[in-house]
């Protein structure tokens, strides 16, 4: 089922610099064409403004910022995406509910089965 | 006009009744007057319940004055006047029924809302019917302040530690990749996870708030035994700058990179090599910037390496990535150098 991660060109927002490097072993692992990462919001919405990507998993909460600004970035230009969050289920971002959500720490499968599923 | 008319009578008789109330039972009055709980009487044959008494405590916490009590109903401060439940509880104390305490939102008259805990004991003649209220109210405003503190930082506390659930997940599961001997993975998790338990340690003496760079060094540094600048073989210079929280345990992790590089490969490998590590804070078009360099000197020859390890990949991608700037390593023969331009944290992380 990862075939359909192979070439693929990958949005990371995430703030912690560990969590990213693994999100990026594993994406590099299942051959996706490119991984870029963001940590701020700002960051996230000019990437997304200036470049194409296939889907995107992006933190709730990026440096105590909420991220929806990211999240209509990504909206507006049809990119879908994938939450991750380090709240437990009962303080789910309203606008959170479209979207398939993993909590941290998750399993590598549950990733790449979330990422999956956006694409198919 | 005629209601106008009624209500001034009504206040007149409630005036009055306050007298008589105050001539009755004088040296309760006084008491009830002086407390520092805020109390009131409301008359229970008038199909309103109007207040004929309120003492000084409850002019204080609800900011209205005497006059402007008297003669209202005894609920006409509820923030919200049309809550059945609250209103339930208030008649079924009225009727004696109910002996419990309970919690209303209440209006100042300065519009603002506070909580309060309510307590009401019917007052009976002696023919053991009620004839008025006895109310008293418990302010529950900081109490309540303190709740949504107490909640705001365990939400934190949860968000914090799932996210350290997740890094050690990262770390253990790099650790795999690089290294086939489980004796080494457990050498680089243990070391890791010891660097990151360092920075909390260190943000934990500073509440959290902040911490200085001379001690995220030092404290990097600190499990390489004698590694400091009384050994001669570290030279720390630059202004003790503070980082927030975040950024500080990412170089925290960063420096520990470094240092345990340098103990196998590097300046720290053998008897002379040393490490100097200064910086600087300059002005740029996008903001002040820190300039770091890390200088190795003195090691053994370098040669570098043929694949990037998760040391270099955690200074050149993941500390680059999450202070928003550059980090670069640079293989030279005669030591490592680690240069480092980040954005400068803005001043208020006192």
């Amino acid at each position: 089922m990862s075939d359909l991660l192979s070439g693929r060109r990958i949005l990371v927002v995430e703030d912690e610099m560990l969590i990213v490097l693994m999100i990026e072993g594993i994406l590099e692992d299942l051959g996706c064409h490119s991984v870029t990462s963001a940590a701020t919001v700002n960051k996230a919405v000019s990437l997304i403004e200036t470049e194409t990507f296939d889907a995107a998993m992006l933190d709730m909460n990026l440096c105590g910022e909420d991220s929806s600004r990211v999240a209509d970035a990504l909206s507006e230009r049809a990119v879908p995406f994938i939450y991750s969050t380090g709240n437990d289920k009962r303080d789910m971002a309203q606008g959170a509910r479209d979207h398939a959500v993993l909590y941290k720490p998750y399993h590598e499968r549950d990733l790449i089965a979330a990422l999956t599923q956006l694409l198919s | 006009m005629a209601k106008d008319n009624k209500k001034s009578k009504d206040q007149k008789s409630a005036e009055a009744e306050v007298e008589s109330f105050a001539d009755d039972l004088g040296p309760f009055v006084v008491a009830a007057e002086t407390t520092r709980m805020a109390m009131v009487f409301a008359d229970a044959c008038e199909a309103d319940n109007p207040i004929i008494f309120a003492n000084d405590a409850f002019l204080e916490l609800t900011g209205f004055t005497r006059k402007e009590v008297l003669g209202q109903n005894f609920n006409f401060f509820m923030a919200h006047v049309d809550d059945e439940e609250a209103l339930a509880l208030i008649r079924e104390s009225f009727e004696g029924t109910s002996q419990t305490d309970f919690e209303i939102h209440y209006r100042r008259k300065d519009g603002t809302k506070f909580w309060a805990t309510l307590f009401i004991s019917p007052v009976r003649d002696d023919d053991g019917d009620i004839i008025q209220y006895f109310a008293s109210f418990v302010d529950l405003t900081s109490y309540k302040d303190e709740q949504t503190h107490s909640r705001m930082l365990i939400d934190e506390l949860n968000h914090r530690v799932k996210n350290t659930l997740a890094t050690v997940q990262s770390i253990v599961s790099q650790a795999a990749r690089a290294n086939a001997d489980p004796k080494a993975m457990r050498k680089a998790v243990e070391s890791r996870l010891f660097a990151l338990s360092r920075s909390h340690d260190l943000l934990s003496r500073e509440q959290w708030r902040s911490a200085g760079l001379v001690d995220v060094i030092n404290d990097a540094l600190a499990p390489f035994g004698g590694l400091d600048e009384r050994s001669g073989r570290v030279e720390i210079s630059g202004d003790d700058i503070r980082f927030a929280p975040k950024a500080a345990l990412a170089l925290g992790i960063g420096f520990n990179e470094l240092a345990t590089n340098a103990l196998k490969y590097g300046a720290f490998s053998n008897e002379d090599g040393s490490v100097r590590i200064e910086w600087t804070v300059e002005p740029s078009p996008t903001g002040r910037r820190l300039h770091l360099i890390w200088t190795e000197k003195d090691g053994p020859v370098v040669v570098a390496p043929l694949r990037k390890g998760f040391g270099s990949q955690v200074l050149e991608r993941g500390l680059a990535h999450e202070l928003g700037g550059t980090v670069q390593l640079e293989y030279l023969s005669e030591g490592l150098v680690c240069m480092l331009n980040i954005p400068a944290p803005v001043s208020d992380h006192e």
